[in-house]
């Protein structure tokens, strides 16, 4: 929690990602502290999205009757495009813009 | 007694808290800064609370109760430039603080109002 948050400072973070994709299991503890940590990092000015979440996980968090109140993605690029999406960013393909350029150019540029 | 300055910054409220808040300072913010959204008619308070390294359950309920207060009076709150142990704090306290908006510093809590008071504007074209 405390290298999140001090790394939010250091980086002047607008988002967060939180991915667990690694993480085997998460009891209640594990969920309450993610938990703290997204509201700690709210008070911090960033917005946090937990992506990565197994299906047993889910599964598990909803029996022991956890409720994220954050916003959650299945995987780490769907993670990805929402925070390019709300920091105005995105990511284009180069080559596609190449060959439009290449286009647009005369044929005598093209020849040599 | 001292006070925490109150400053006016167009149509938004600008407080900085420089000095370790005890509770008398706290409620007299409180009461302070009721005043002066009423007087200045502000659509927005910013507080920069950066230099605040202690904060007590006190103190957060103070924050959340001007928030509460302000939405009431029409004008939106802002806290800015929180120290990651502050945060850690309130969190461990149980105080999320839901209702106040928040930010990295300054400039981005600033950028912030001044969208509310753009969009408040525009609402205001329609009227006319």
């Amino acid at each position: 929690m405390e290298n999140l948050l001090q790394t939010i400072v250091d980086t002047e973070a607008e988002i967060a990602i939180i991915d667990i994709t690694g993480v085997p299991t998460v009891d209640t503890l594990t969920a309450q502290h993610l938990l703290k940590t997204v509201a700690a990092a709210r008070l911090m000015g960033a917005d946090c999205i937990i992506s990565g979440i197994r299906p047993q996980i889910a599964q598990t968090m909803v029996h022991l009757g956890v409720e994220l109140n954050v916003v959650s993605k299945a995987t780490l690029a769907d993670a990805l495009s929402v925070a390019l999406e709300r920091t105005g960013r995105a990511v284009i393909k180069l080559k596609k813009a190449a060959a439009v350029a290449d286009q647009n150019r005369t044929p005598a540029e093209k020849g040599q | 007694m001292d006070r925490i300055p109150i400053l006016k910054f167009g149509n938004a409220l600008l407080v900085t808290i420089q000095v370790d808040m005890h509770d008398r300072l706290a409620t007299a913010l409180e009461e302070d800064l009721t005043s002066k959204i009423v007087e200045f008619g502000a659509k927005g308070v910013l507080i920069d609370i950066s230099a605040l390294e202690i904060v007590d359950s006190f103190i957060g309920r103070m924050l959340d109760n001007i928030a509460a207060v302000s939405r009431i009076l029409d004008a939106d709150t802002v806290v800015v430039g929180m120290r990651p142990a502050v945060a850690i704090t309130l969190v461990e306290l149980g105080l999320s603080l839901t209702g106040v908006k928040t930010a990295l510093n300054v400039e981005r809590g600033m950028a912030l109002i001044h969208a509310r008071l753009k969009t408040s504007d525009s609402d205001d074209d329609d009227e006319e």
